[in-house]
């Protein structure tokens, strides 16, 4: 098998990453792969789609072999880090203290980029947990912050590394100037700050060796102009990342009428399927990688057979041999 | 005997005669007053405050919101919160208490 390990779908919001996600995920299930299917979704919407509840552990989808899902909560898993931190504060802390830092850290959760950072923290965790699975596909949130998520490690390492340089530069002049009998200041040997930094470094490192080795990301996008666009833009930046990237995935492609209709739905369709084999072979012709799926739009939601269907059409390679 | 162990010989009976002389009189008090004024703490001082300069540094790039300034890594950095408690307290009186760059380099030297 040599397809990569972690699938990644993002797009625009409302292109239908949930239904590709859980398509592809079913795909590789039917293909005797141990699958897991992780949402980002604050909406919940995979568990509709299955018509089940998904908590932030695995747990099998009803009905489905070898398919487990989990949902990632962001505003959850921010909460539960500040609520972390504030057990060992109050453990490490003086109580006079405490107060000032507790503002600190309230702020540090409500920056904007918490809910990526946290996310993307659980991303690492599932990544790193990732042993029971052949294949896990991750239903990403939409695209801005998605791709601000996944060129955090390079980031962020370059960061990291910057603290650590400051830090031990700092201690070792207390050091230095602990001179006779004085006690240093502080100390390099077992600087819990250190360890911490160092701990967060590796993780990253982690981060950018998977995404970079064992990944692949997919676009899903709509066949019209302003979905084409986004997905350009997209794709330059995941480029600019040195992310592996996967054929392009166009959803929600209206069916064509018959040929004898030709009443005012008849004509409605037929110049909106015409504008949209325009945008599609416009997305075939100008974007850098290849378009690896159509689906058609669906009449109703996308539930049970519905979602067979889908995954009938979605062509992507999921690898392994089919059961 | 060697030179070394005569000059260390000597010494120790220095340090007991004098010990013995002035120990706890002003004279010791003076002595060690002098030596930590002048020769002692001007020689620390300055590291630790350099120290401190960097020290500064390191918890301005790790917690900038505090001034306002956005940043994607506060979400990380926070957890170091709970080891940073003397830093954070004395980084804190030393933002507040700052004028000038020129005043603080300043007065790492003694003209």
């Amino acid at each position: 098998m040599d397809e990569p390990r972690f699938v990644f779908f993002g797009g625009k919001g409302g292109v239908g990453k949930t239904t590709v996600s859980s398509a592809f995920g079913l795909r590789c299930a039917r293909s005797g792969q141990r699958t897991l299917l992780v949402s980002t979704d604050p909406a919940h919407s995979t568990g509709d789609l299955f018509d089940q509840p998904f908590t932030d552990a695995p747990q099998p989808v009803d009905g489905y072999d070898n398919l487990e899902a989990m949902e990632i909560d962001p505003a959850t898993e921010v909460d539960a880090h500040l609520q972390q931190l504030k057990r060992e504060l109050g453990t490490q802390m003086s109580a006079a203290v405490v107060n000032e830092v507790d503002l600190q850290l309230e702020m540090a959760h409500r920056t904007p980029g918490a809910h990526e950072a946290a996310l993307f923290d659980r991303f690492i965790d599932v990544m790193r947990d990732a042993d029971p699975y052949d294949r896990v596909v991750f239903d990403t949130s939409p695209t801005g912050g998605t791709l601000r998520l996944l060129s955090l490690p390079d980031l962020l390492e370059g960061w990291i590394d910057r603290l650590i340089a400051k830090r031990e530069q700092s201690i070792e002049l207390y050091e230095r100037a602990a001179i006779g009998n004085r006690a240093p200041r502080r100390q390099l040997d077992g600087d819990p700050v250190i360890a911490r930094l160092q701990d967060r470094r590796k993780r990253f490192v982690f981060a950018r060796d998977t995404l970079q080795d064992a990944a692949r990301f997919h676009l899903v996008m709509n066949p019209d102009s302003l979905s084409l666009r986004e997905t350009e833009r997209a794709l330059e930046t995941l480029k600019e990342y040195e992310l592996p990237i996967g054929p392009i995935v166009i959803n929600k492609i209206t069916p064509s009428p018959e040929a004898h209709e030709d009443g005012r739905g008849g004509r409605y369709l037929r110049q909106r399927c015409a504008s949209e084999r325009a945008r599609m072979q416009e997305a075939r012709d100008s974007l850098p990688v290849e378009v690896g799926a159509e689906i058609e739009s669906r009449v109703q939601d996308v539930t049970g057979d519905v979602l067979e269907e889908v995954a009938a059409e979605l062509d992507l390679p999921v690898g392994g041999q089919p059961a | 005997m060697s030179l070394t162990t005569r000059i260390a010989t000597f010494r120790r009976a220095i340090e007991r005669w004098l010990l013995a002389r002035f120990g706890d009189t002003w004279v010791e008090e003076w002595a060690r007053g002098l030596y930590h004024g002048m020769i002692s703490h001007p020689a620390y001082e300055k590291i630790e405050l350099e120290a401190e300069d960097l020290e500064d540094a390191f918890m301005v790039a790790c917690f900038p919101d505090a001034f306002g300034i956005p940043s994607p890594v506060s979400y990380y950095t926070a957890e170091l919160l709970p080891y940073l408690e003397t830093e954070f307290g004395a980084w804190e009186r030393r933002m507040w208490d700052r004028q000038s760059l020129i005043e603080r380099k300043g007065r790492q030297y003694h003209f």
